[in-house]
């Protein structure tokens, strides 16, 4: 699964460090995630889309 | 309770873990190390709950889970091998079983016994642990435990 954490994160002006603490996640989840290297559940997916104010699918594509 | 002072007493308990071990061995009594060992696991339990700056996300969540689910799936096929090669040497020798009263003063007999299958299980039981921080690196580093930052 591809995503879109990286770009978002550079458009808000965002540390991984920053955007982990945001989710309550650790920043190696978040490097983890923008690597392609973990799918993130559902629930996390869900926060962070919210957290950038866009839909799931704009962040996360399915491939 | 601090995430280090629970590693503390990890070290602890299993410092007297070994002590009780060897006592046992020494008094030929082994309830001391199975009550000891089931009080300090419940001692450790108890403890990991009241860890208070414990950091773990749902990646680390999900190591933990596969690291063990791989570990227990791999350990049990080599013990239950280990054991079923053990119940032929001891279906084909006197089982030497001591009546309960006697238990554990008469223990070892001067008898055939499985002396040797349980040395080889304890070994494999210790090796268990290796088993599973190995699998545990194995996950970590498949989830990126230990990828450089790019930022």
């Amino acid at each position: 699964m591809k995503n879109k954490i990286k770009v978002f994160r550079a458009m808000h002006d965002l540390t991984q460090e920053a955007l982990a603490q945001e989710l309550k996640v650790t920043r190696q989840t978040i490097l983890a995630i923008e690597k392609g290297k973990y799918d993130p559940s559902l629930e996390l997916a869900f926060k962070i889309a919210r957290f950038f104010g866009v839909s799931v699918e704009e962040v996360f594509l399915y491939d | 309770m601090k995430q280090n002072t629970f590693y503390l007493l990890l070290g602890i308990v299993g410092l007297i873990e070994v002590g009780l071990f060897w006592l046992s061995v020494v008094l030929r009594n082994p309830l001391i190390i199975t009550a000891g060992f089931i009080m300090g696991v419940g001692l450790l339990y108890v403890a990991r709950m009241t860890v208070t700056d414990i950091r773990e996300d749902e990646r680390a969540v999900l190591i933990s889970q596969k690291a063990g689910s791989r570990t227990l799936e791999v350990f049990w096929v080599l013990f239950f091998a280990v054991s079923l090669g053990s119940a032929v040497i001891g279906f084909g020798t006197p089982l030497g079983i001591p009546r309960p009263r006697e238990f554990p003063r008469d223990f070892p007999r001067d008898e055939p016994h499985l002396g040797y299958f349980g040395i080889f299980q304890m070994i494999m039981l210790c090796c268990i642990a290796f088993l599973y921080i190995g699998f545990r690196v194995y996950y970590a580093r498949k989830y990126g435990e230990w990828d450089s930052d790019e930022e």
